[in-house]
């Protein structure tokens, strides 16, 4: 009969062998953009890449400075989250406590599906609907530019942080609720002084996810943002986020060229940013862990 | 050692955490007996059940100390495994757990997975749900669906499929707290025509029950084996105070 | 008097902020649903006219600025099957560890911070991690094969995270009652958890699943070709997707303009095809909601 639990024994080593993949997997990343990103800092010093103001990766010779891309991503992260964080929140408290069961139901659904919509087709509603209508109405040089790109990231941020703060608001103890009422408070009252402040961390985790979603996101910069690699001076300019620049150049580039190296090491420095985001993310998530009544 | 004793606990301690939940219990359960566990909410007795057949190995963080021996052998000392333990020692819960299966497949599926020989597995099952007295029942809907039977017939199903095993003992944790006073009855009348074949051992809530169906009695209180005797004795003329009180009904 | 009107003033003054408050939470809802119903009616609106019998089933003609997208909706069928089939097997494996076998601890918080990491890996990463690991260093090339298994890792955490979720959903009661017999812990999980899982593993893994027939950045250097009108061959060919048709069509096509309705067209397949896929699983996935037998 002890070959039946050398069999379980193994089994569940398998199992986990299984389970490590993820891991496993997420360091297969990183080797893979050390491998091909780092030989760039022989070519270009690592302060000069990070902060050089000239991205010319095709000029004789090239200059690798990705700050202006740099600047580029965290504007249109920043003004995507202004426009997604209320909107996405304020969606889930109405899913959470106000919509009758019906409504919530639909709506639900209305954000799984916008969640699943592909990036590429945002990128192209963008490009053929906003982008003109934008030029026309501001008469500006061109659409594609930092506010059609954050409105366009905003649809895509908007899912992530509404279902996962639902989740946060939803599992508020309803002690809290109707303690609240008990004491005359209105429904608003309830939802701004009680079930928000409870369901912090858990929104906070939200807006941190959604955040990472925008930043990390390529088909709707590379198509809308307009690809101008400087700082730009107003929110109408275009501007090359990291992806973009990675998706729109990494097909032109020869083999391990410097441009090449480069581009991987502009996806390194994109990992490590987006990585920060799902490490604080995870961090307040279990640093302030609802646990029910007991933690307050 | 007496031949009757089918199961001896030698000073066992158990641990959730660092919390005891057992302490320093001594006791022996006799074969073909029905022994029943009495005690307030959390005092342990069904702590002790689970121990018999090393269910509580499925909670992280717990830790047995001590010997409980079965026909001479403890079950747990490292080289015993829990699996074959199990199949020597059936259980039935509190609420009744079929699978969602036919009730030919509840009943099969034990034998079936365990590798048990079976030369005919229709007469196991016909054998089975007659000893749990549900065969009348269910004798013409086999390929329907355990989940449509009644709670009370649920429980029975749940008593046969221990039974399909060939157990020597059987543990039954408040098998009636889910149900009705009708099905309650079916299952103690159950109780007292299976014991002819098997070691029972009940824990119960129920103060009547336990005198009804029980030949002996262990009463426990915050992890202490208070009392254990007779049931005769425990019910009428029992020698600790406590028990006396927890009979009566003046706690628990 | 006095103070009767006050507070009936302040009552007023609370009831009012509410009202405004609910206003501006049912505006943010009215919105978001608008965007989505707004997107796909005028997808559905420019679309429909360019979609034909011909459009679905025929390869490009004219350097792509005629014919059909016919290698592209192949492409993605094969891709996305390469995806769940490296996807599918890991992520219920992983979740099987994680709900079954292991105990809560630093192992199972190290394994799910690196899941949620993963998760959190930007797709073009994914992309450069698939050119520079199964394109280059396995030496894959840029192939169906090298595309399948950059997909099936970027969905991996979703079909974890939906397979998580099913295990737990199943009664405790099942595995105690499985195991009372001295039925071993592997066969109680793929006899008794497993089945009764799998339903809602399926249901939450299509979402993910869609995901993969929808991604761009992650096939453009690894599995996705500009144009070839041949079929694949074998899982070391390239392959159109419908995703980087568009893409392609859209912003480097020969005739950007003249090409608008069949970028159009492939827009509403792929839209068809993922919300499709979507739908299907939140349908299925009430349906069942309301027919829980435990």
């Amino acid at each position: 009969m002890m070959n039946r639990r050398i069999k379980e024994t193994l089994i569940k080593y398998l199992f986990f062998l299984f389970a490590l993949v993820s891991v496993i997997v997420l360091g297969l990343i990183v080797f893979s953009l050390f491998r091909e990103g780092l030989p760039i800092f022989q070519h270009t010093p690592v302060w000069d890449f990070l902060f050089g103001m000239e991205w010319y990766p095709t000029y004789d010779p090239p200059s690798f400075g990705i700050f202006p891309l740099i600047v580029g991503s965290v504007i249109v992260t920043l003004l995507a989250a202004v426009i997604a964080v209320p909107l996405g929140l304020l969606a889930a408290i109405y899913i959470s406590e106000i919509a009758p069961k019906a409504v919530k139901e639909i709506l639900k659904s209305v954000i799984e599906l916008l969640a699943g919509l592909p990036s590429v087709v945002l990128g192209f509603f963008g490009m053929v609907v906003v982008a003109p209508w934008l030029q026309d109405t501001f008469d500006l040089p061109t659409g594609l530019n930092i506010v059609n790109a954050s409105a366009i990231l905003a649809i895509m941020a908007i899912p992530t942080i509404s279902s996962i703060s639902e989740d946060a608001l939803y599992s508020v103890p309803r002690e809290f609720k109707e303690a609240s009422y008990a004491l005359g408070a209105t429904k608003f009252e309830t939802i701004a002084k009680v079930i928000v402040p409870a369901a912090l961390s858990g929104i906070s985790t939200a807006i941190m996810l959604g955040m990472a979603r925008a930043i990390g996101e390529t088909m709707v910069v590379l198509m809308v943002a307009g690809g101008a690699a400087a700082i730009p001076e107003s929110l109408f300019d275009s501007v090359r986020p990291m992806p973009a620049s990675i998706a729109a150049e990494m097909g032109e580039t020869p083999y391990r060229s410097p441009h090449y190296h480069a581009l991987f090491a502009t996806g390194m420095v994109l990992f490590f940013m987006t990585l920060a985001f799902n490490l604080i993310a995870d961090y307040v998530s279990h640093k302030f862990k609802q646990t029910g009544s007991a933690t307050l | 050692m007496d031949s009757n004793i089918i199961i001896d606990l030698k000073n066992v301690n158990f641990y959730y955490g660092q919390t005891r939940a057992l302490s320093n219990i001594s006791m022996t359960f006799r074969k073909n007996k029905v022994t029943a566990l009495i005690g307030p909410s959390g005092c342990g007795k069904s702590t002790l059940l689970r121990l018999l057949n090393r269910m509580n190995d499925l909670i992280d963080g717990t830790r047995v100390e001590g010997e409980i021996l079965y026909e001479d052998q403890n079950i747990y000392a490292p080289d015993v495994d829990p699996v074959e333990i199990r199949r020597k020692i059936g259980m039935v819960f509190q609420k009744p757990n079929p699978f969602p299966k036919t009730i030919y497949n509840n009943i099969s599926y034990g034998p079936k997975l365990t590798g048990v020989p079976v030369d005919d597995m229709n007469a196991l099952v016909e054998q089975s749900l007659k000893q749990a007295v549900l065969w009348d029942e269910v004798k013409d809907i086999l390929n329907q669906s355990a989940m449509n039977l009644s709670g009370g017939q649920q429980q029975r199903l749940c008593i046969a499929r221990a039974l399909a095993m060939k157990p020597d003992i059987l543990l039954m944790d408040e098998p009636t707290s889910a149900l009705d006073p009708i099905s309650t009855a079916k299952i103690e009348e159950l109780i007292e025509e299976l014991k002819k074949d098997y070691t029972i051992i009940i824990v119960t809530h129920n103060m009547q029950q336990a005198a009804r169906i029980s030949d002996e009695t262990a009463f426990f209180y915050l992890g202490n084996l208070v009392e254990y005797n007779k049931t005769e004795k425990i019910f009428t003329k029992p020698d600790v105070k406590q028990t006396e009180d927890y009979i009566t009904g003046r706690f628990g | 008097m006095n103070g009767k009107a006050l507070r009936s003033n302040t009552m007023r003054w609370r009831y009012f902020k509410q009202y405004v408050f609910f206003t501006l939470v049912r505006g943010s809802a009215a919105l978001i649903t608008l965007a989505l119903g707004g997107l796909i009616f005028y997808i559905v609106y420019h679309g429909i006219s360019a979609i034909s019998w011909e459009f679905i089933t025929q390869p490009p003609t004219h350097a792509m600025t005629k014919g059909g997208i016919m290698p592209a909706i192949i492409g993605t069928i094969y891709l996305t099957f390469g995806a769940i089939a490296v996807g599918l097997p890991l992520g219920i494996a992983s979740a099987i560890y994680l709900t079954e076998y292991a105990k809560q601890g630093r192992i199972v918080r190290f394994l799910k911070v690196g899941i949620n990491c993963l998760a959190g890996v930007p797709s073009v990463v994914f992309g450069l991690f698939g050119l520079g690991f199964f394109v280059i260093f396995l030496g894959f090339g840029s192939s169906i094969l090298a595309g399948s298994l950059t997909l099936g890792f970027l969905i991996l955490p979703t079909i974890i995270g939906a397979s998580e979720e099913a295990l737990k959903a199943v009664p405790q009661t099942f595995r105690e009652a499985s195991l009372s017999l001295g039925v071993s812990k592997w066969q109680t999980t793929y006899r008794i958890v497993l089945p009764n899982a799998l339903p809602g593993i399926l249901t939450g893994s299509i979402l993910g699943i869609g995901r993969a027939a929808g991604e761009t950045a992650p096939i453009m250097f690894t599995a996705a070709a500009y144009f070839t009108a041949k079929l694949p061959g074998s899982v070391f060919d390239e392959v159109m997707a419908l995703p980087y048709h568009i893409y392609v069509l859209a912003t480097a096509g020969t005739n950007i303009e003249a090409t608008r309705p069949i970028q159009f067209g492939t827009v509403l397949v792929l839209v068809a095809v993922v919300l499709g896929i979507d739908l299907i699983a939140i349908v299925i996935r009430g349906y069942m909601r309301r027919n829980k037998r435990w």
